[in-house]
């Protein structure tokens, strides 16, 4: 696909930061000594002992744990207080700004997108602030889309929405002091999207007050149908906004407006920083007086979320177990998983598809640009222990091929234990497999004899740097000299592994996750050779396959959700074949509830507790 | 005055325990102190000196000392006494003063607050009235300026006014014993002598009894009646002052007059220094301790333990020696 | 002695500067997260965090950052805008600041207190059975870590998930102006957790102290006026004992002022040292910049008034 080096925006891997990662592992660097502060973390990780997994897991749903597709939408009582306990803070609460799992929790729970997943379903959105399913042209190239009639904002706007606040909405993504992270990517090829600026431009039109136009300089209608559930199309209004949109970056997120059922707690003038959001402290959800329950399909039990941020993961989830009236709503340390399933199990949910972990090897140059190389080492893995160091059979399966579970083209592209062959056969490790292709590849002993040594850049924390030191291991068992670095996660990605020069060999810790139920938006940025960047490149490996990269041009100008997942997964069969990358594990996400509690997860993010859904027993 | 002695000390034994062994601190002192009279007591280090006034103050207690024997101050037995009745004659009926004023004051209270602290510890007395005997006691102790004195920190004072505040403190409830332990040690010379003077004229006026421990033969001279010379935890010779300096009967006294530089003996006259080193107090010698250094020690000095008698023909001079009285009065006037 | 206080902050202005500047070169040069990036989120498209750059002005020289930057601080006591919420970092500093304040004075009565008192009983009776024990618990609190202390007081005696449910447990924490009651319980754990390491250090110097002085020559002077061993020990004995620990008290709750982080995290406290440590995992330099500013104030600070007190403690060393 043309310009897809002008797509250059990601996805956000967004359960990626915060999945598994105990908030005490993130690396914090010390205070200066001339200040003489005592800063050092004690890193407080917490692997887990798990059942012991000896074969493949058959289903995803470990038996007696609710999943999100388990839940009931529609037997809650009203009324109540929810209290959230999370350990860490929102990123953003802006809805042109949101792109996290904590963020959308708030923000799909008081705005409201053209369209957007009820909590069971991740493949099919449900219209929201659209009336009806968008009309796409014969062409491909215009998409239009009816909103609903009397949707009112919070106040103190007050009117009814209109088409011009979700166009506003979505122009101002492109807006710098908004910088919204994927209006490039996915709104890329409205007109004018590559001068837009935040104003009006072409590829957006209101022809009246409840109609919008999408108009696309190419057939791509797809990728921006499946955006429009993304938090940017939420109505905006102009009039109320601008001046917060002035300024740099923007404040609108602190004087908010909602449509949802719930709005953060704010006081005459709108302005919720300080008051319905303590940044690190709390933030306050509380019923939003203009909603009107016969434009939504929500049912919005609670009459007010409390979300209180801070504390340690371990003491969190042992409150939410044993108090009442309170939810965690993000990453459960595994021990509490533990916990929860032996004592428990009623109070836990575990949701698959929430992204997996895979190890990134240079397919460009160096020893793997061999693809028997690739093989042996994908062959010699031991994809079990790796799983195991993650917290085991509840929150992790063996991932066999390069598709998510929940995606469209999953199960065509082999399901869970993945295609047949033979590298793919054995998740604990095979040497024999492994040295069988080494030996293909040149070293007749079976083990590596060049004279490279490999530069392999993991994250420090448990449990990545477990998993990098399985994958060291591995290398090691193959003959290979290996120099491990293990440094922050974000720089990992910023300054090693998403930099093709630094020339690094493997990156054992890399991970993503889906913005929406399409191959593309898992497959695309990260093996597509056109996709690749100098840098914060997601093709970490710098697959540059010519067939596969035509193959991914043509299934991203496929319309039709069926078509379109046959295309994706053929294209996951051919990564599979070419050992592209090394996969490790797919992430399903706990989540934590108190007795009392009737949560209902949102399989689209995670699990995450829906606040529009969830009730009080 | 009645007959019957201020002070008297009876076989007095102290030890400590100790790692390497037990210290025999004092072995066996018996002395005798009248009210008024003024008893100087002269040794080395380790001669047991400082544990003899401490014991007799109570404060070698609580260290895990073994203590026998008696001391009876006007016929009560200190050593029967409990420790809060010891605190109430410590400071009150017998009072001490130290070698260093410097380290012996704390250093972070006034001096006029530490001297009404050790009035009001024995009587009843306002702040006001406790303040006022302690500038009154300062020019007493003949202070300038005693009431700016009094708002002083010890460090603000010179060696010799400390000293004086020191003695003004320790009687500041007219005790009937004063122990001064190396009062003018560390004192200047000239200091010195206005400090004994001092004692002196303050013992006259309150008609107290009075200890003074030494080194130093010089100083005892001046002020003592009578000189108790103690050697390894014993008292080895003890007369009245004249006669220790013109008959000394101990070897030991003989040493010690001897190493004392004068201002009439003639430039050339060395200094005779006693040979040999004090002995250990874990291990002292057998018998009489001093005969490893005495010149004149016979074999059997060894075995025998000199008792501390009477010399013959001197009232008040006993001397704890096994030479016979006569060899010694020869050995004594070859030396002189 | 007004010239010395006078010139001691001179001197702590100065300090201040230099550690602004070192805090503000060390996180622009070592590799941490780039705040751009982080806040745009990983999956930015270089041209979004240009443009992020832009915005949070880091696309200027650092010279010209630094400078601007000195010049908010020192002028208008501006400390900057986070970097995420934009709210002002000086407000978000103030509105913390008042939890650390409880947690550290607190805990700094408490420990001062126990170890006062298990000190002086150590100290009198050294190398008993009491004295032993005494300092063995010491040093075994002094190694435990404060994190892990934290946790088992709240799985021992926190009303919600503890075995003897006696005490508010994390995240119970009121201001004072909104519920004194409740400030006062939800404080008794993170006080004696904080207090428990602390109070042993203070327990073992204390002990060492006043074995030292008692060993002094006016001790024995005080014996000698015949006071009462209870006279001695507490007036005599403390008071010169007492006066380093003082000094380290001074900067001990300096430093602690500066947020006490794993206490503040456990029982998930709002102050200072979880501000901070939130900012760094953001990379949001402004927070960082106003957080340790903030508590190298409270250092300078700290050390004045410890110097100051101690002259004020040890007549003798006004002299010089």
């Amino acid at each position: 696909m043309s310009g897809a080096t002008a797509k250059a925006a990601r996805m956000a891997p967004r359960g990626a930061v915060a999945l598994r990662a105990p908030a005490l592992n993130r690396g914090a660097p010390a205070i200066l000594a001339a200040v003489a502060l005592a800063l050092v973390m004690s890193a407080c990780g917490s692997s887990s002992s798990s059942p012991s997994p000896s074969a493949l897991v058959k289903s995803i749903s470990v038996s007696g744990i609710k999943t999100p597709q388990t839940e009931s939408l529609t037997a809650g009582k009203r009324g109540g207080t929810l209290t959230v306990l999370d350990h860490e803070d929102f990123e953003h609460i802006d809805p042109g700004e949101a792109y996290f799992t904590t963020d959308y929790e708030v923000m799909y729970a008081t705005q409201r997108p053209l369209y957007s997943y009820k909590p069971n379903s991740f493949a099919t959105p449900s219209p929201d602030m659209a009336s009806g399913p968008p009309e796409v042209s014969a062409d491909g190239k215009t998409i239009t889309v009816h909103i609903r009639h009397g949707v009112h904002f919070s106040p103190p706007v007050n009117r009814e929405v209109t088409s011009a606040d979700v166009a506003y909405a979505i122009e101002r993504g492109a807006n710098k002091n908004v910088g919204n992270a994927y209006f490039e990517n996915y709104f890329g090829s409205l007109v004018g999207a590559e001068k837009a600026n935040g104003g009006p431009f072409p590829g957006i039109t209101t022809p009246d007050r409840y109609t919008i136009v999408f108009h696309l300089s190419k057939p791509e209608a797809q990728v921006v149908v499946d955006a429009l559930a993304l938090p940017l199309s939420a109505p905006v209004p102009e009039e109320f906004a601008k001046q917060y949109d002035a300024k740099s970056p923007t404040e609108y997120g602190n004087y908010q407006v909602a449509t949802g059922p719930y709005m953060f707690k704010s006081n005459g003038e709108g302005k919720v920083l300080g008051i319905g959001y303590e940044p690190g402290k709390s933030a306050t959800l509380v019923r939003n007086p203009n909603w009107t329950p016969a434009t939504d399909f929500r049912p919005a039990y609670l009459n007010e979320i409390d979300i209180k941020i801070g504390g340690d993961t371990n003491v969190i989830g042992r409150q939410v177990l044993e108090g009442s009236d309170l939810v965690q709503n993000d990453p459960v340390a595994n021990t509490i998983v533990q916990l929860a399933y032996e004592h428990f199990r009623s109070q836990l949910q575990v949701s698959p598809g929430a992204g997996d972990h895979y190890i990134a090897v240079n397919n460009k140059q160096g020893p793997f640009a061999n693809i028997d190389v690739r093989k042996a080492f994908w062959a010699a893995l031991d994809r079990t222990a790796i799983g195991k160091a993650r917290g085991g059979e509840l929150v992790t399966n063996v991932m066999t091929h390069f598709l998510l579970p929940e995606i469209p083209g999953f199960e065509e592209a082999g399901g869970l234990t993945g295609p047949k062959v033979d590298y793919n056969e054995h998740p604990e490790g095979d040497l024999a497999i492994a040295e069988k292709y080494m030996r293909l590849a040149g070293y007749p002993n079976g083990k590596y004899t060049g004279a490279k040594t490999l530069q392999v850049v993991g994250s420090t924390g448990a449990p990545s740097s477990e998993v990098a030191e399985i994958a060291n291991n591995t290398l090691r068992s193959l003959g290979f000299k290996t120099k491990l670095s293990l440094v922050d996660q974000s720089v990992m990605y910023s300054k090693y592994c998403g930099v093709p020069a630094e020339e690094i060999d493997v990156c054992p810790n890399v991970g993503w996750g889906a913005d929406f139920a399409d191959g593309q938006a898992v497959l695309d940025l990260t093996f597509s050779g056109k996709s690749i960047l100098p840098s914060a490149n997601n093709n970490w490996g710098q697959v540059d396959d010519p067939a596969i990269n035509v193959a991914i041009e043509k299934a991203q100008l496929i319309n039709g959700q069926q078509a379109r997942a046959k295309a994706w997964a053929a294209i996951d069969r051919e990564l599979v074949a070419d050992a592209a990358a090394i996969p490790a594990d797919w992430d399903k996400e706990a989540a934590i509830e108190s007795k009392d509690v009737a949560g209902v997860g949102d399989l689209w993010n995670v699990g995450a507790w829906d606040y529009s859904f969830t009730s009080l027993k | 005055m009645s007959d019957e002695p201020l002070l008297r000390v009876e076989d007095l034994r102290v030890e400590f325990p100790t790692e390497d062994g037990v210290v025999h601190a004092l072995d066996g002192v018996s002395y005798e102190l009248r009210a008024g009279a003024t008893l100087g007591i002269v040794g080395e280090s380790g001669s047991g000196k400082t544990v003899l006034s401490l014991t007799t103050m109570g404060l070698t207690r609580g260290l895990r000392a073994r203590i026998s024997g008696s001391i009876g101050l006007e016929g009560r037995d200190l050593l029967a006494l409990s420790e809060r009745q010891m605190q109430a004659v410590r400071g009150n009926d017998i009072a001490m003063i130290f070698q260093d004023p410097m380290s012996s004051l704390h250093p972070l209270f006034r001096i006029g607050d530490q001297l009404a602290e050790a009035v009001r510890a024995h009587r009843k007395a306002s702040r006001g009235e406790a303040r006022a005997r302690a500038v009154a006691l300062l020019e007493m102790a003949a202070l300038p300026d005693p009431e700016r004195q009094a708002l002083s920190y010890p460090h603000e004072l010179s060696g010799g006014m400390r000293q004086r505040a020191m003695i003004a403190m320790a009687l500041a409830n007219e005790p009937k014993l004063l122990i001064a332990d190396e009062p003018t040690t560390a004192l200047d010379v000239t200091v010195q002598a206005q400090i004994l003077a001092l004692l002196s004229r303050l013992q006259r006026e309150l008609g107290m009894a009075m200890v003074i421990i030494t080194h130093d033969l010089a100083v005892v001279a001046e002020v003592a009646q009578e000189i108790a010379v103690m050697y390894a935890g014993r008292i080895v010779e003890s007369a009245p002052a004249g006669q220790i300096f013109s008959q000394p009967e101990h070897p030991y006294t003989w040493g010690l007059l001897q190493s004392i530089p004068t201002l009439e003996g003639s430039r050339s006259e060395r200094l005779v220094p006693i040979a040999g080193a004090p002995p250990s107090l874990i291990d002292r010698p057998s018998g009489c301790h001093f005969h490893p250094r005495c010149p004149y020690a016979k074999p059997d000095h060894a075995r025998i333990d000199p008792p501390l008698e009477a010399v013959v023909g001197e009232p008040g001079h006993r001397v704890a020696c096994l030479l016979a009285a006569d060899e010694r009065r020869r050995i004594w006037t070859g030396m002189r | 002695m007004t010239r010395y206080i006078v010139r001691r902050l001179l001197w702590g202005a100065l300090l201040l500067v230099l550690v602004s500047a070192l805090t503000f070169v060390l996180f622009r040069v070592l590799p941490t997260g780039d705040p751009a990036r982080l806040r745009a989120g990983r999956s930015a498209s270089p041209k979004v965090i240009a443009a992020i750059r832009v915005d949070l002005g880091l696309n200027r020289s650092l010279p010209e950052q630094f400078w601007l930057y000195m010049k908010g601080i020192f002028l208008h006591f501006n400390l900057g805008y986070s970097y995420y919420s934009s709210a002002s970092v000086r407000s978000l500093i103030a509105d913390r600041l008042p939890a650390t304040i409880s947690l550290t004075l607190g805990a700094a009565a408490i420990w001062l207190a126990a170890g006062l008192a298990v000190g002086i009983v150590s100290a009198v009776r050294r190398r008993s059975k009491l004295d032993r024990a005494a300092m063995g618990t010491a040093l075994v609190l002094i190694s435990a870590p404060e994190y892990w202390l934290g946790l088992i007081a709240l799985y021992l005696f926190a009303t919600d998930i503890g075995r003897l449910r006696i005490l508010p447990g994390a995240g119970s924490y009121v201001g004072l102006t909104s519920d004194p009651g409740k400030w006062l319980t939800s404080l008794i754990l993170p006080w004696l957790v904080l207090a428990a390491t602390n109070a042993a250090v203070y327990a073992r110097l204390i002990r060492g102290s006043l074995i030292e002085v008692m060993g002094e020559d006016y001790i024995r002077t005080a014996r000698a006026k015949g006071l009462s061993e209870r006279r001695v020990v507490l007036r005599h004995g403390l008071r010169s004992a007492i006066n380093p620990v003082m000094t380290i008290l001074g900067l001990d709750i300096g430093v602690l002022l500066g947020g006490a982080v794993l206490v503040e995290t456990v029982f998930e406290i709002p102050g200072i040292g979880r501000l901070n440590y939130d900012a760094i995992t953001h990379s949001d330099f402004p927070i960082v910049q106003g957080t340790v500013l903030v508590a190298a104030l409270f250092i300078i600070v700290a050390n004045i008034v410890v110097d100051v007190a101690y002259a004020y403690m040890d007549p003798r060393v006004r002299v010089s």
